[in-house]
């Protein structure tokens, strides 16, 4: 990833903290002074590198272990309302914003929501289980499947 | 990629699909801090595959299911 790259993608990140949603390419470029379509294009460079993923829309879809389109996977933290990708990026969401958090989720089984509260990491209910249904070898094939 | 109240809510939600991984939830909670805590740090550069791998590896997660490519 190149240097030009690297400050978009960390900007992109940055405002999307900011703003607690995805940016759109006319927020980044008037927040970089970018042209929209030079943010587009990068935003195309980093999708292909899997540093964030893009929508048909060519908007923002993840920039993980955030979503920015509503999930089954929610987590207060940091003041804010976050939507995650899946379970283990409702942690990650917790690990990177480096605050305590409480997630709400389902259980895919049975449907009951699952509450979680993260203090220091470690979630207060321990008799949950994760389970990833796709092999590390294929969670980019299909990565919103995933 | 889901939580789930118990094993046996996984084995009945797969219905007869060959399982994934299963693990329980404090690991995944300390495998979310290796993977993500980086995230929002200016100093964030990507991992290489296998920097990842490591994480992986290090906490126990070994097998075909947590066996990045490339790696």
């Amino acid at each position: 990833m190149d240097a030009v790259d690297l400050t978009l993608r960390n900007n992109t990140y940055t405002l999307l903290v900011r703003l607690g949603r995805g940016p759109t390419a006319a927020e980044l470029a008037t927040e970089t002074g970018m042209a929209e379509t030079a943010v587009q294009a990068g935003w195309k460079r980093l999708h292909e590198q899997h540093a964030i993923v893009l929508g048909s829309d060519d908007e923002i879809r993840m920039a993980n272990p955030f979503s920015a389109v509503p999930t089954s996977h929610r987590v207060e933290a940091a003041g804010r309302s976050w939507y995650a990708n899946c379970a283990w990026d409702a942690f990650g969401v917790c690990a990177a914003l480096d605050a305590d958090g409480h997630i709400e989720t389902t259980c895919p089984d049975c449907g009951e929501q699952l509450v979680v509260e993260v203090r220091d990491g470690r979630p207060d209910d321990e008799s949950l289980v994760f389970h990833s249904l796709v092999d590390a070898g294929h969670w980019w094939d299909d990565i919103v499947f995933t | 990629m889901n939580l789930f109240r118990s094993e046996e809510h996984v084995r009945r939600w797969l219905d007869g699909r060959p399982p994934g991984a299963t693990i329980p939830v404090t690991t995944l909670a300390a495998l979310a801090e290796a993977w993500w805590s980086d995230r929002l740090s200016p100093d964030w550069r990507p991992r290489t595959a296998a920097e990842s791998q490591a994480i992986l590896d290090g906490l126990g997660l070994t097998g075909a299911s947590w066996r990045l490519p490339g790696t």
